[in-house]
């Protein structure tokens, strides 16, 4: 590939006169041994020695010693003047991406406020002697805590027993059906014994479905499982640090009774329920070693059957055991697994041996707290993730059916399923507990039908004790919120009276049964009109962030569009540079320094914003006053983002009086904003946001088809023969990732996903172990024909792009390829954690030489150039010839190739934490990036916004390339322990965050090289191009995040909110604010870094 | 571009004219009625298409192709036919005589443009999958609706512009000047580009099938690139700067 833009070597700027360098043949250097800096300036000295004569005229005009007190030239002072001015420049860049951070966390932080669900936690608890409502009087001698208190108690003990995970399905038998393509899966028919029991014994046992209310994760379901409330969404981000439950509660209730509790497993449990347990006996294990399928559940089982012995019966009241190796076989192998089936027989075989163990005062609940999706992952509300399954069972065969077909549990969930919150009624009753106090389920009917199942009466009345609570709470609940309850829509009041009346009538088995089924009905309307009420959103807050966020995009497209200097024109004439240069010299030397170029777009915003904010705290008691306060903090954070905003429409309506034409003025502006805008508004629909990735291709596919096209209007025919390959190359390669995909459910039956070994597993295919290893060979030869073409495959670059980089590689690929040997056991006669204990090590170099070395080698490597001189032959015989030619190796794009070496150290990371068919994805993305800033800079497009919106287009696709999707229950928990043996803050949600948004991480990490490429030294405006470019790049983002903004505020009432739209804008907002963070700590300090370097180099710009 | 001053435009030769169409009355009319036939059939048939895409579109396909070669025939110069004046001395010097050549010419040129037409559907398809079409299902629907496009705005094209290198890098670089053929080709490819924005809809209609929706986005696109490219926007160039 012979890039004739670039010639191999060009003369370099020399301090002085015109044609004192010239182009010659490259020519490899051999033995480059000292730095290029120290070779240039050599190199140069040697020419300013004979141009000394020459540049007379140009004398110090006074000031500016240099080290050894001699008077400096004007020209190092110069020098020194712009290495100043590019400081300057870059603080003031440096606050604006700052500031617009802030902004940014302060309205995604005020409109998460008000849309994330909030429900009053009442106070109130129930107590035995205070039913809610006359109990009815057919119940003999009930009232105390020792013959039951709302209900005559059924049992003395209970053991609730959690496989966490277990959904319906695993319970059921399933006859596979091999012939048409309907095999029994992993999953089927490993844990037949519920079913089994509750088929052969009916009395004592029954297994139903049992719906969990989203979010499906652990803490959240437990919370619903004692205390019988829904869950609302602000609390699905504390599962990482759970807090003890307030609220009336089961637990709560049994310890006022006097029971003790025994508690084994998971350590969520402690974390909500502290000081509940008893000491001695319980245990907890670590609940977020996912890969570890056996500690917690062999540790259960180690406590569980000595509690069972009879002496040791008279220490523990209730037990709760909380198995966690289901739900981790399915985060780490996917359902469908030999592991699964493992993990399942397992349980089946500790659920035998604790049954026959069971006394007949104990009753047994056996539940999982939520499902899981296809690939063994669960926190949304698709319904494999709701549909658990529930089993009860006892000795006492109390247990009854109201229709004899009922004795078959239902072949799948959606028939005859019960709620979650429904156990803590049934279990209350039955253990002759009062009802928790802001319990919204109703009675379990099997648990009350009675042997025969014809117990009408005990029905009605056990549903209206707890309907009675219900009403109770709903009382209370609208008291303290200030509601009047009858101006709720759709209150099941009438349904009430209507149920009372129907009592009054009482005595038959028919009118008994209305009752049952009127007083159900209550229930069920009741928990519609709760979901519906506890959306309750805070809208003022909510159009705050809006606004907030809109506000800040207004600037930031004031500061791109005001950024844009006039240094587009490039002008390739080294002359008229030289020329160009001479003069500023000479006018320096007059002690003239170039004016103008103080007042940034970026100094003129941050200014406004800083007076804004200033403005505003002045202003503050005043307003404290006016809006009536509120929490400290929130007021500070809207006055100062508010008044800062303010601050800089003010300021650049004033700067620029008018604002002209507010729409693109190209083509390739326009389609930048059709790419931006269209998509946008398209996440309205749940349509497009469901096929967001498809999207994404096609808009990437057209960029590049165009940009071919457009390449072909290229004069020179080499010019028009890269560009051309370039954009073919770009569209063929996002065609090829496009392979990789992981489907969401919505997606069904149009997708199909290839990132793992199969739809229903989380590990990947025997061949995809092969990709890192391809990634490991190819990838770095790709990178260096990119330098090559330049001919920059010099100084640090083969080094670091040839050796250490690809060796980085190479350690990735076997580090999958161990994880793969250790999730499929391929080394059986290895010990359990031998093959963990090799490749976390690996991983950790990885990362060392990528962040620690990479770093170093960043920070100190001379640019990617060599230089070698030559005495010209004829030297002397025209005394305006030069004595020896300059050779630099590379000068064209030595920003560039520079830069890309820290592309390359973060390239490394994001590599290492992805898995094989991610790592594939990851190099694609490389390639095009690297085939984008060479159709940009053919193209003449590098201060187009065009670039670096198919930058953030390529980040936005390659998300999903990466196995992602916006839905919570993709994301890859198991990458955080990639580099480690267990969870260390903040390491491991960082490793987290690397591996979700790897793509954008790279992406927004190589928006400087749409500036760099193919730009040699004293370039002048590159860093005001840099931040331009960011600026269009974090601009597509910021249109998304807004635009999702407002589309979950507005559809909040939409059915698919929590499905869809709810979890895009959360994506949306993180990866606004990583790509702002990642600009303002990587992408601006790497340029930074790059520029000094560059500029100490050769000189400044 | 901004390096591309407006005297260095690529130009390869010499600076193209837009097409007229043949000075005669029969040639306004058909050029008139031609959309307007192709987009009434098109409606006409649009329940055939939905309920059964692949075999309606390979049945249209000839009727389709006889339309397009009626329309370039009476309505367009053929490749090679020269520049305007010249066709007026053959036809006032030598009006019998030079008709039958013309006749015989324009067959020709006909045909072989079918035939290239023919061939450029394989790069359409290409081009159809890179953007997302299905690679294992629906490989004739694929094919099919890009030998539609192909005719609608590649055959009037091969007709008029003939296999000239320089002009075909003209064209595929969206710098020929417009003219109503060159309007309707362009028109035709953005139709199927907005065609494929109602696929994903969850609105479970039929017409949603691929490739339904491209297909009728390249019609409509066809003829109102025609109408704009022949009247209102006539002799002006794309630029992208």
């Amino acid at each position: 590939m012979a890039d004739t833009k670039s010639t191999s070597a060009k003369a370099p700027e020399a301090s002085s006169q015109a044609p004192r360098l010239r182009a010659s043949v490259p020519k490899a250097v051999p033995g480059n041994t000292n730095s290029i800096a120290a070779q240039y300036a050599r190199a140069k000295a040697a020419q300013e020695a004979a141009d000394e004569r020459k540049a007379k005229g140009i004398k110090g005009s006074g000031g500016g010693l240099d080290r050894n007190g001699r008077l400096k030239s004007p020209v190092v002072r110069l020098n020194e003047w712009k290495a100043e001015r590019f400081g300057r420049e870059w603080v003031w860049g440096w606050g604006f991406f700052g500031w617009l951070l802030f902004t940014h966390i302060a309205g995604l932080y005020f409109f998460t406020r008000g849309f994330l669900l909030t429900r009053l936690v009442l106070e109130e608890k129930s107590t035995c002697g205070e039913p809610p409502i006359t109990l009815s009087a057919s119940y003999k001698d009930i009232g105390t805590p020792e013959t039951g208190c709302w209900h005559p108690k059924t049992f003395d003990k209970a053991i609730v027993l959690i496989i966490d995970a277990l959904r319906y399905d695993f319970t059921i038998p399933f006859e596979g059906d091999e012939a048409n393509g309907d095999p029994a899966e992993a999953y089927h028919n490993a844990l037949p014994f519920l079913y089994e029991t509750a088929v052969k014994e009916p009395h004592n046992a029954f297994l139903l479905p049992f719906i969990a209310d989203p979010p499906t994760s652990t803490l959240q379901r437990l919370k619903g499982l004692t205390t019988g409330t829904l869950p609302t969404f602000i609390d699905i981000g504390s599962n990482f640090a759970g807090t003890a439950i307030e609220e009336d509660n089961l637990l709560m209730q049994m310890k006022d009774a006097g029971k003790k509790i025994v508690h084994l497993g998971d350590d969520t449990w402690q974390a909500l329920f502290p000081e509940y347990f008893e000491p001695n006996i319980s245990r907890a294990y670590d609940s977020f070693a996912v890969w570890d399928l056996h500690t917690v559940d062999n540790g259960v089982n180690e406590h569980i059957f000595p509690l069972l012995e009879k002496d040791m019966k008279t220490k523990w009241d209730v037990m709760i055991a909380h198995y966690l190796g289901v739900d981790h076989a399915g985060h780490r192998y996917g359902p469908n697994h030999p592991a699964m089936t493992g993990k399942l027989q397992q349980m089946d075989g500790v659920l035998r041996n604790v049954v026959e163990k069971l006394d007949d005062d104990t009753l047994l609940v056996v539940m999982g707290d939520h499902g899981m999706d296809a690939k063994g992952d669960h926190g949304g509300e698709s319904d494999d993730e709701v549909q658990a399954a529930l089993w009860m069972y006892s000795k006492k065969g109390v247990f009854g059916r109201t229709d004899p077909s009922f004795v078959t549990p239902p072949k799948h969930a959606k028939e005859r399923p019960v709620d979650q919150i429904d156990l803590v009624p049934t279990l209350a009753l039955l253990l002759g507990l009062p009802i928790p106090f802001n319990n919204l389920g109703k009675p379990i009917e099997e648990a009350f039908a009675g042997r025969k199942g014809n117990a009408w009466e005990n029905l009605a009345n056990v549903v209206r004790t707890t309907a009675a609570g219900i009403k109770r709470y709903q009382a209370a609940y609208f008291v303290a919120r200030g509601i009047d309850e009858s101006t709720i829509d759709g209150s099941p009041r009438a349904l009430w009276k209507l149920a009372e009346a129907k009592l009054e009538k009482g005595g038959k088995q028919q009118i008994w049964q209305d009752v049952y089924s009127t007083f159900t009905t209550y229930q069920v309307e009741t928990l519609t009109v709760c979901r519906d009420l506890w959306a309750r959103f805070d809208v003022p807050s909510m159009c705050l962030g809006v606004g907030i966020l809109a506000a800040s995009l207004l600037s930031l497209m004031l500061f791109a569009n005001g950024n844009q200097g006039d240094d587009g024109a490039v002008v390739d004439n080294p002359g008229l540079d030289r020329a160009e240069m001479q003069l500023e010299i000479d006018e320096f030397a007059k002690g003239n320094a170039p004016a103008n170029v103080e007042e940034t777009t970026s100094r003129s915003i941050v200014r406004g914003a800083l007076i804004g904010s200033l403005l505003g705290a002045a202003a503050g008691p005043t307003v404290w006053i006016a809006t009536g306060g509120g929490a400290l903090l929130e007021f500070g954070l809207a006055l100062t983002s508010v008044s800062g905003l303010l601050g800089v429409l003010y300021q650049e309506m004033r700067r620029r009086m008018t604002f002209g034409n507010p729409f693109p003025k190209t083509f390739w502006g326009w389609l930048a904003v059709i790419f931006t805008v269209s998509q946008s508004i398209g996440f309205a629909s749940n349509s497009y946001t469901i096929w967001e990735d498809s999207i994404t291709l096609f808009f990437i596919s057209t960029f590049g088809v165009v940009t071919a096209a457009a390449s072909l209007r290229l004069e020179k025919k080499s010019e028009m023969t890269l560009g051309v390959y370039h954009s073919l190359v770009f569209v063929a390669l996002g065609w090829a990732a496009s392979f990789s995909k992981l489907c969401r459910e919505e997606q069904m039956p149009y997708c199909r996903s290839t990132y793992y070994a199969s739809a229903n597993s989380s590990t990947s295919a025997p061949w995809q172990l092969i990709i890192p290893f391809v990634v490991a060979i190819v990838l770095p030869s790709i990178i260096k024909s990119y330098y090559v073409s330049s001919r920059n495959y010099e100084g640090l670059a083969p080094l670091w792009i040839g050796w250490a980089f690809q060796a980085g590689l190479l350690m990735s690929a076997v580090f999958w390829m161990l994880d793969a040997a250790d999730d499929g056991k391929w080394f059986t006669n290895l010990g359990e954690k031998t093959l963990k204990n090799l490749r976390v090590p690996m991983a950790q170099t990885v990362f060392a030489m990528a962040i620690g070395a990479g770093s170093v080698a960043f920070g100190w490597a001379d640019p990617c150039v060599s230089i070698t001189t030559e005495p010209v032959p004829n030297a002397g015989s025209h005394t305006d010839e030069p004595s020896s030619t300059v050779t630099i190796l590379g000068y064209a794009n030595t920003h560039g190739t520079r830069y890309f070496l820290l592309v390359i150290n973060i390239l490394l990371c994001i590599l290492m934490v992805q898995k094989p068919m991610g790592a594939g994805a990851i190099s694609l993305l490389t390639w095009q990036i690297l085939s984008l800033v060479e159709i940009l800079d053919l193209n003449s497009l590098t201060s187009s916004p065009i670039g670096p919106v198919v930058l953030a287009l390529l980040g936005s696709f390659h998300f999903f390339k990466t196995g992602h999707q916006a839905t919570l229950s993709s994301i890859q928990w198991e990458s955080a322990f990639i580099p480690l043996y267990s969870i260390k803050y903040p390491w491991s949600p960082l490793l987290t965050a690397l591996n979700s948004f790897g793509a954008q991480i790279l992406a927004a990490v190589s928006v400087p090289l749409i500036v760099l490429w193919k730009q040699k030294p004293q370039k002048k405006g590159l860093l005001r191009g840099v931040m331009t470019a960011l600026a269009w790049h974090v601009a597509y983002y910021a249109v998304v995040g807004l635009a999702t903004t407002m589309w979950a505020g507005h559809l909040r009432r939409h059915l698919m909110l929590y499905r869809i739209f709810c979890p895009k804008f959360m994506m949306a907002a993180l990866v606004l604010l990583v790509v702002d963070v990642v600009g303002l700590l990587v992408t601006l300090v790497g340029v930074r870094w790059n520029t000094v370097k560059v500029g100490e180099t050769f000189g400044w710009g | 571009m901004s390096s591309l001053a407006p005297s260095s435009q690529p130009a390869p030769t010499k600076p193209s004219l837009p097409i007229d169409l043949l000075p005669t009355n029969l040639a306004r009319l058909v050029s008139q009625a031609h959309p307007a036939l192709l987009l009434a059939a098109y409606y006409i048939r649009f329940p055939a298409l939905v309920a059964d895409p692949v075999s309606t579109l390979l049945q249209s396909l000839l009727p389709v192709a006889v339309i397009q070669i009626a329309y370039a025939v009476t309505c367009l110069p053929a490749v090679g036919a020269g520049a305007k004046p010249v066709a007026k001395k053959v036809k006032l010097n030598a009006p019998k005589k030079g008709g039958e050549s013309q006749v015989g010419r324009k067959a020709f040129t006909a045909i072989l443009s079918l035939l290239l037409t023919l061939f450029t559907t394989l790069p359409l398809f290409t081009l159809q999958i890179l953007f997302g079409a299905p690679l294992t299902t629906h490989l004739p629907h694929t094919l099919l609706s890009s030998a539609h496009l192909a005719l609608l705005s590649l055959f009037p094209l091969f007709y008029v512009h003939g296999t000239s290198a320089s002009k075909w890098r003209e064209i595929i670089s969206i710098y020929s000047p417009i003219d109503e053929v060159f309007g309707g080709s362009v028109g035709a490819f953005i139709g199927a580009w907005l065609g494929a924005v109602p696929i994903p809809l969850d609105w479970d209609r039929e017409w949603q099938a691929w490739p339904i929706t491209v297909v009728t986005g390249a019609y409509l696109g066809y003829g109102v690139g025609k109408v704009v490219g022949g009247w209102v926007l006539k002799g002006k160039r794309v630029e992208f700067d």
